[in-house]
């Protein structure tokens, strides 16, 4: 096996693998505050709003990504009437469907941010004259994601391996073109470079979580 | 001058009565001790002071304003300017801890009060050295002890300038050698005339710095009187157990 042959099949693996990472990029960037928006939603003191919340968290959590991904794709073009109107770029469907999905997993994680604080930090807001909304700002919210950020870091993994998804709506990211190369040359070589891309990618998030868990470590 | 008055305060926790009746004054300058055994209501009658606790019926005036009357409480903003003279210390300190010490004491003057930064740069600054905790400026507060803690949590109250400040239990978290440094402020806070009411099982402080005694039990305020009347010669048979009991 040549060093060219391991680069020619490596570089469109490495394409598909920048259609990973805007995947990845795009699903965090918008799944944080949207699962940040759900989980004030949850605490809601209005039972419609907090319901609202829950039931949409149990939908998506109850159900598999691949389910609703599909579902997305393919599924909402087949509605009567409005169907037409929900033809996506199929990139763009997934991505929609990641946010929607991590979402609810995010709100769940922050919600347990949110339940670990103890009363005693409203309280000594309170007694400080804090506003409702000053407390969450400038108490509770720091210390949510500070308890939540190793569970973020645990989902963001989770959801780079999960870009792999793709596949099966069949937009081109790097397991499709490792599976080409496997039909194509009749080699296992390719799910091996895939495999280190892989954890070359979590080996960089792993990284990023650590120092973000040191530099926000308060001690 | 009256600062505090209480009257006929009550509340229950559904079947359990847990404040009957109370009454008492806070004159300007006071120190006073609320002692009883746990479970007395003593922390629920200071909490209610601070509006930490709703009461059912009663009325507490502060400042010549009703926080409550005959259980009746006006609107949040109107609340909130009552108890807003008030500083509370709590049992186990409530600092915020993704805060240094420095920025726990400057956070509610700036963003409560929206105080300039230098002036309560300047006032952080001095407080901190009253509670000799200077050294600790730029520390978080999970690398303090217990004691170091509860001071930075007494630097933050006495930041927003308070006319009265609360201490609920103060002492009752820390480790017996720590009490000590904890006590040593309070005890120039009342040297300094800050009117205050401190929730505490410490007899020795109560005796040796407040000038009244409140001895609570079962929901009611059984008896009150000077240091020296309480202890030396308490009335009451509950009050002359509880004593017995605290010093054995």
């Amino acid at each position: 096996m040549s060093t060219d042959y391991l680069v020619n099949i490596t570089i469109p693996m490495l394409e598909g693998a920048k259609i990973t990472i805007l995947l990845f990029l795009i699903a965090i960037a918008f799944s944080i505050p949207l699962g940040f928006f759900i989980t004030l939603l949850s605490q809601s003191n209005n039972k419609v709003i907090s319901g609202i919340s829950k039931s949409y968290v149990y939908v998506m959590r109850g159900t598999p990504l691949l389910l609703q991904l599909l579902f997305i794709c393919f599924g909402l073009p087949m509605i009567p009437v409005i169907g037409e109107y929900l033809v996506m770029d199929r990139f763009v469907a997934a991505c929609l469907g990641f946010i929607l999905n991590y979402a609810a997993y995010f709100s769940e994680i922050f919600r347990g941010g949110l339940l670990s604080i103890d009363k005693g930090q409203y309280e000594a807001a309170q007694v400080l004259g804090f506003s409702r909304s000053q407390t969450t700002i400038k108490i509770i919210l720091p210390q949510m994601f500070r308890i939540a950020l190793p569970a973020v870091s645990n989902e963001s993994i989770t959801l780079i391996k999960d870009t792999a998804l793709l596949y099966a709506v069949a937009v081109p990211e790097l397991l499709h073109f490792a599976q080409t190369a496997v039909n194509r040359d009749f080699t296992i070589v390719p799910f091996f470079i895939a495999g280190i891309i892989f954890l070359l990618l979590t080996l960089v998030l792993t990284a990023i979580f650590r120092w973000l868990e040191h530099k926000f470590k308060f001690e | 001058m009256t600062i505090i008055q209480v009257s006929n305060l009550q509340k229950s926790f559904g079947q359990l009565s847990v404040l009957k009746n109370i009454t008492f004054d806070v004159k300007k300058n006071d120190v006073i001790a609320v002692i009883g055994p746990s479970g007395s209501g003593k922390s629920t009658m200071l909490r209610s002071i601070i509006h930490l606790e709703k009461v059912d019926n009663g009325s507490i005036r502060i400042n010549e304003d009703d926080l409550v009357k005959n259980g009746i409480y006006p609107n949040d903003r109107k609340i909130k300017q009552i108890t807003h003279k008030m500083g509370m210390v709590f049992q186990h300190f409530n600092l915020f801890p993704h805060l240094t010490v420095k920025e726990n004491l400057e956070i509610a003057p700036l963003v409560v009060q929206s105080e300039k930064i230098e002036i309560v740069r300047k006032r952080s600054t001095e407080v901190l050295e009253k509670v000799g905790l200077s050294d600790k400026a730029n520390v978080f507060p999970a690398k303090l002890s217990g004691g170091q803690k509860q001071r930075v949590a007494i630097a933050r109250a006495l930041m927003m300038n308070p006319d009265i400040l609360l201490f609920d239990e103060p002492t009752s978290a820390l480790d017996p050698e720590l009490t000590g440094e904890v006590l040593k402020v309070m005890k120039i806070l009342a040297q300094e005339h800050m009117t205050m009411i401190v929730v505490t099982h410490e007899m020795g402080f109560a005796k040796e710095v407040a000038n009244r005694i409140l001895f609570m039990d079962n929901g009611e305020i059984v008896e009150s009187g000077s240091p020296e009347q309480l202890f030396s010669n308490p009335k009451n048979e509950r009050t002359k157990s509880f004593l017995t009991k605290a010093y054995q």
